[in-house]
């Protein structure tokens, strides 16, 4: 498959070291073995244990108010200052990451689900699925996401829950992109022919030669679809949907600090360095997962329609256009 | 397909240079009404989800609209039957579709105001932070690029990559509200918040969109420099390239004529798959700059669930999308072409 051949891919596979393609087998322990591998593994453990407990170890009660200490910066009694109403801007953070994680973790699990199964079968079953999944995949990469979300809360109910199934909805294609770009490239393998000459069944094929090989692939995905949705979830809290106000979300925190910049204009920069910290871990994972397996999310550099025969590989031994 | 083939072997007949420029265009024309052909499964596609989607809400718009009291069940049937919700799914999209492409998008369910009229009221501010954000994106993203891909390896390369890998992690409501806090808050410089149409002053209209447009643009200024660097070492290194710098061209010269014509292909397609994530962030820029655009729109009549425009905005957002995405292809497809005449 030539798309692998778009200049970005190839250099990243070239700086991992590893032959694209060839050593797709790739375990954790090796991608510990990065030092910004291992940072960012430590900071979704943080997270991670904050998702779980974090409303219980959070210092103060996130909901409390007190009028005698509004805007305070940083100090020994707030670690990271009071917001307008006097509550603890930790223990606020601390709380809101479930629903934030939560609902991330939601959205990616409907991508993943609703885009690589698809991806995976198409190569399998034929041209008119193939090409009917493919343009409703178009279709759907021609939705913003935040006009979806919004759209879908005015027709299902104000909610977190209900804002974050289209978001999901709309990771799909990227994950069905990603995935079928690396079946097709390991569904072509001799091996794979040679299977089924030997009379193995499509299951079977899926199961043993292609699952396994497009695994690191759908990982590095995940990883970065973790962090686009997440965010996603600051945004939408961020812009008040599907919160009611005392509840404490990372984004609504940024919102109410946004009102109050003449008194505390340091106080978005908290909440916006924990989005960022947390999304750029994800990042680092998914580009240190990239880096030892040498799996790319080849969707990048493709249009999102690709509407010229020009601008897809014709065939596989074809040159890639893209170097021309 | 033979007229294609019949004009290749022409121009490959007539060496190089020579080609009909006629042809050429009624090529492209060809083309990019393929390319169109295309597109019509996809706009159907697409209009239907956003259509179904209104059509599918649980809430009831007549009883909304006639209010609890008013909303007898013969007073809901009539409403129903004027507002046409009494067909079939099917049937209401084809409708609301034959209408939309006429540029009728139907009236506010509250305000009885026209949708395309609420929209093209607000659309001129996302357009100028959109527009202003590509340009921005073009300038910044590709001297950053180019910059690093010529000093590979050194200081100025590294500093573009990690300044590169921060700025991807940063939506653009938090660059907007960073922007704001040093450009507005401390510095006193720029309006913090609203909006002056271009027709008003447009030294006024500049200041009211640069710091939206700036915080819209870094992530994809990232992504493009990203992009170019990797793209340009790569053909830096092709063999023509040497060639060139054998033959003795100007270092500049080969740089512009010969590698970055080569190499701005996948940066562009990254500009045209940024698209949509723009838009998303033009509704964050309005959030945080208080501007009257789309985004705003689309939330009070969320909030309102007022279908119609809802409906409305989410066609003219994906039809958006889809014609950047067409230009895009098609300069694509300029820029790829062989000599042998456009594409392959």
């Amino acid at each position: 498959m030539s798309r692998s051949s778009i200049p970005g891919e190839l250099s990243v596979a070239k700086e991992g070291g590893a032959a694209g393609g060839q050593r797709s087998l790739i375990g954790p322990r090796s991608v510990l073995r990065l030092r910004s591998a291992r940072i960012a593994v430590a900071v979704l453990v943080v997270i991670g244990i904050l998702t779980a407990f974090g409303a219980t170890l959070a210092p103060q009660n996130p909901l409390t108010v007190n009028a005698n200490a509004l805007f305070q910066g940083p100090g020994p009694h707030h670690l990271l200052g009071t917001d307008y109403l006097g509550r603890d801007v930790l223990s606020r953070l601390m709380a809101g990451t479930r629903l934030s994680v939560l609902t991330a973790l939601e959205a990616v699990g409907i991508g993943l689900v609703l885009g690589t199964g698809p991806g995976i079968a198409t190569v399998f079953l034929g041209r008119w699925f193939d090409f009917a999944a493919n343009r409703v995949t178009d279709a759907l990469m021609t939705l913003p996401w935040i006009f979806f979300a919004v759209a879908v809360t005015a027709a299902l109910g104000n909610g977190l829950v209900q804002a974050m199934v289209p978001v999901g909805i709309l990771l799909a294609p990227f994950f069905f992109r990603v995935t079928r770009a690396a079946t097709l490239e390991h569904a072509r393998a001799q091996y794979v022919e040679a299977a089924a000459l030997l009379g193995a069944t499509k299951l079977h094929i899926v199961r043993v030669h292609v699952l396994r090989k497009v695994l690191p692939t759908i990982a590095v995905t995940t990883a970065s679809m973790a962090a686009a949705a997440l965010l996603a979830v600051s945004f939408l809290t961020f812009l008040g949907i599907g919160v009611q106000p005392p509840a404490p979300t990372w984004g609504g925190v940024l919102s109410s600090d946004l009102g109050y910049l003449a008194q505390a204009p340091w106080a978005p920069f908290i909440p916006g360095a924990l989005i960022a910290i947390t999304v750029g871990a994800l990042n680092a994972l998914a580009d240190a997962f990239r880096d030892r397996s040498g799996a790319g999310t080849l969707v990048l550099a493709s249009p999102i329609i690709r509407t010229h025969s020009t601008l897809e590989p014709a065939d596989d031994d074809e040159q890639s256009q893209y170097v021309a | 397909m033979t007229v294609a083939g019949l004009i290749r072997v022409a121009s490959t007949g007539t060496a190089g240079a020579a080609v009909p420029r006629p042809r050429r265009s009624r090529i492209a024309a060809a083309r990019l009404g393929g390319g169109l052909a295309v597109l019509v499964p996809i706009v159907i596609l697409s209009s239907f989800i956003t259509y179904s989607l209104g059509a599918l809400s649980n809430s009831d718009p007549a009883a909304t609209i006639l209010g609890q009291d008013a909303a007898t069940p013969a007073a809901v049937r009539r409403l129903n039957h004027a507002l046409g919700l009494d067909h079939p799914l099917v049937v209401q999209y084809w409708h609301w579709l034959t209408r939309a492409v006429r540029g009728n998008l139907g009236h506010s369910y509250f305000t009885q105001i026209p949708v395309s009229q609420s929209i093209s009221q607000r659309l001129p501010v996302d357009l100028s932070i959109a527009l202003l954000a590509v340009v921005l994106a073009v300038l910044i993203g590709g001297s950053a690029g180019v910059a690093a891909a010529i000093r590979r390896g050194g200081w100025l390369d590294r500093g573009v990559t990690a300044v590169c890998s921060a700025a991807s992690t940063l939506p653009a409501f938090v660059v907007g509200i960073i922007l704001v806090v040093l450009f507005a808050m401390t510095a006193h410089l720029l309006p913090a918040n609203g909006y002056v149409g271009p027709s008003t002053s447009i030294g006024q209209w500049l200041e009211h969109i640069i710091l939206p447009s700036l915080a819209l643009s870094l992530q994809v200024s990232a992504d493009i420099a990203r992009q170019l660097r990797t793209s340009l070492v790569e053909v830096l290194e092709q063999d023509y390239i040497v060639g060139a710098t054998v033959r003795g061209l100007p270092y500049r010269r080969i740089l512009v004529r010969h590698a970055l014509r080569n190499a701005a292909g996948p940066a562009l397609t990254i500009l045209g798959n940024d698209f949509p994530i723009m838009l998303s962030g033009a509704v964050a820029a309005e959030a945080v700059f208080s501007l009257p655009g789309l985004g705003q729109l689309l939330l009070e009549s969320a909030q309102t669930r007022d279908i119609p425009v809802v409906q409305g905005l989410l066609l003219v957002i994906s039809s958006f999308v889809i014609v950047v995405n067409l230009i895009v292809n098609t300069t694509l497809n300029w820029l790829y072409r062989t000599s042998d005449g456009i594409g392959t």
